[in-house]
């Protein structure tokens, strides 16, 4: 094999209409609810579901009823210099006593040229917040705790 | 790596004994090291002791140490220069080392284009029969189609010879012939069968090695047209293809035969601008030396060949892959002594079932000539994600005796408690009159192992 590709390809024009919607395809496929592309200048976010805010709450949370009460913490899903807000943005996603719902954003992870969404595992409350802005955090480091809403 | 391109943070991209091993060879340079890891090698020695530590992913290993763009990643995101592969995982991944010094950085080891010469039998025969490196004697090419001309080929190969099929592997489409008059059936018959099961009737011919020893050159090299030969180890006593226990130099061998195929190695790797450490195996029979394969890394037995020369291969990898020479010639190499490795696994010594748990003691034995490399602490666990081996105890004598003698001191000494451990394994074979003779074949511990049971 020749030399192998970069990591990530040049983002240097906006992707057409027809990939957007092909890009939209994959990350829902993946699990994924959004993909964020930045380059001087060049912006494209894609989100594919509601995020935190907008989404109703679940109306019950089976794995949670039991530990309503105890705090769950939020696991960096891979390593990287932790972001609290969106990129491009001062507010943070899920300031103390913020209310997030499952699967919505909470924070960012940047490694290289990745940006990686860090999502609630639980509907509930931030109750802590471990992880520091600018801070190189590894996998599964604590970032955050939620107080899972009661079921 | 970049010829002479210096660094001042290596990252360490393994774990266990290996990661401590270079680690410290890191920190004898003055180099800061950068452990990556997986979740649950977090207690590891040389994550605790690292400049900067970070957890890459989970116990998977493909999504930890075999996870080439999070090495990449990781790599940046701390600032390391250099990479470190050790053994295992992509040590040996011309892909892995092409990647690293696409991304700007040192790869602690050779091009990805000699990796990927070597990965290859063929290429790698060629390469080594070109430079004069000894192969297997055999047909060099697929059979002639005349059977007087097979005939003639065996006679000057010499019997016993295996007949194989090109296209085939497994140990399928093969025949062993002790004598001329089997030669004819045999060869038709393999034909047969080869065409039948791999659609290709080509066959080859080589030399069939019944009791061979296992004997590996290490060699060094610089940037700058040198390449040593660092002595011959002795591996033979090998389970399922995994060493045991090694020695060096090999017992029995004359010296000159050894110098005589280091020299070759040495030159195979100057023909092929080879840089760093390497490992050249030999099958070694009847005084001949066929050439196996070359390790493009530092192999787990590097320490006998470290303690018997006095060179420390870790520390001279990172110094040529800083751009530096050699500092030392092919006459200063001196082989002082006899030293002896024992693989120490987490394992039952019977039935070699993985034994992983909380090690509760780890008293290590000393004195003269002992040396031990693990990453194991009183309280480690040891892990069910990764292979067993939890260090290595090395002894080294003032002759083959004197080691034994040291080693069987050492292994009485050590006292592990939480988990099983092949210490009794290594302390019948010391006690076997075969092993205390030494020269034993690859085929010895099998049929030791097969005694055992019976008795």
């Amino acid at each position: 094999m020749t030399a192998p590709p970069d990591l990530i390809p040049e983002f240097d024009t906006i992707p057409d209409v027809d990939d957007i919607g092909q890009i939209a395809t994959w990350l829902v496929d993946a699990g994924l609810d959004s993909l964020e592309l930045s380059n001087e200048g060049l912006r494209l976010r894609i989100s594919v579901s509601c995020t935190a805010a907008s989404e109703p709450a679940p109306s019950h949370a089976p794995s949670f009823v039991e530990t309503a009460n105890e705090a769950v913490d939020v696991r960096a899903p891979y390593f990287g210099v932790l972001s609290l807000a969106k990129p491009l943005e001062e507010t943070a996603c899920a300031p103390l006593g913020a209310s997030v719902h499952k699967d919505g954003v909470v924070a960012f992870l940047v490694s290289g040229a990745l940006l990686i969404p860090v999502l609630a595992p639980t509907s509930g409350a931030v109750v802590d917040v471990v992880g520091q802005a600018g801070e190189l955090i590894g996998y599964g480091a604590t970032i955050m705790r939620l107080r899972p809403d009661a079921g | 790596m970049s010829d002479g391109q210096r660094f001042n943070r290596v990252l360490i991209a393994n774990r266990g004994e290996i990661a401590l091993r270079i680690q410290r060879a890191c920190r004898k340079l003055g180099l800061e090291t950068v452990a990556v890891y997986s979740e649950p090698d977090a207690e590891s020695r040389h994550v605790r002791e690292a400049d900067i530590a970070l957890c890459i992913g989970p116990a998977a290993a493909a999504r930890s140490y075999l996870d080439m763009d999070a090495l990449l990643l990781a790599a940046r995101a701390t600032g390391a220069s250099a990479i470190h592969p050790g053994y295992g995982f992509l040590s040996e991944n011309a892909d892995f080392a092409d990647a690293v010094e696409d991304a700007g950085l040192t790869f602690i080891g050779p091009t990805g284009a000699s990796i990927r010469m070597m990965g290859d039998k063929i290429t790698a025969k060629r390469a080594m029969r070109d430079a004069g490196v000894p192969c297997v004697p055999g047909s060099d090419g697929p059979l002639p189609s005349s059977m007087e001309e097979i005939r003639g080929l065996a006679s000057e190969v010499g019997f016993p010879v295996i007949v194989k099929a090109s296209g085939g592997g497994g140990g399928r489409g093969m025949r062993v012939v002790h004598a001329p008059a089997e030669l004819s059936d045999a060869v038709l018959l393999t034909a047969k069968e080869a065409q039948q099961a791999f659609g290709n009737p080509t066959l080859y011919l080589e030399r069939f090695m019944q009791k061979p020893r296992h004997i590996e050159i290490q060699i060094l090299c610089d940037t700058h047209g040198t390449a040593l030969w660092l002595g011959a180890r002795d591996c033979s006593l090998q389970r399922r293809h995994q060493k045991v226990m090694e020695e060096a130099p090999a017992p029995g061998i004359p010296a000159s035969a050894i110098a005589d195929i280091g020299a070759r190695c040495a030159e195979a790797c100057r023909r092929i601008g080879y840089r760093g450490a390497g490992t050249f195996e030999f099958l070694y029979e009847d005084g001949i030396f066929a050439f196996i394969e070359m390790n493009t890394r530092v192999q787990v037995e590097h320490p006998i060949t470290e303690v018997t020369t006095g060179i420390d291969i870790v520390a001279e990898q990172l110094k040529v892959a800083q751009g530096e020479a050699l500092s030392f010639k092919q006459d200063d190499i001196r082989q002082q002594g006899h030293a002896i490795e024992c693989r120490l696994n987490a394992e039952d010594p019977f039935s070699f079932m993985p034994s992983p748990g909380t090690v509760s003691r780890w008293d290590l034995p000393g004195g003269p000539g002992i040396r031990v490399d693990t990453h194991v602490v009183s309280g480690y666990m040891v892990q069910p994600y990764y292979d067993s081996l939890i260090g290595k105890l090395i002894a080294h004598g003032t002759s083959r005796e004197d080691a034994i003698a040291r080693l069987r001191v050492a292994l009485a000494e050590l006292r592990v408690e939480g988990i099983s451990t092949n210490v009794r394994l290594h302390q019948d074979l010391l006690a076997d009159p075969g092993i205390q003779a030494g020269g034993v074949d690859i085929h010895y511990l099998e049929r030791w192992l097969a005694n055992r049971s019976a008795s």
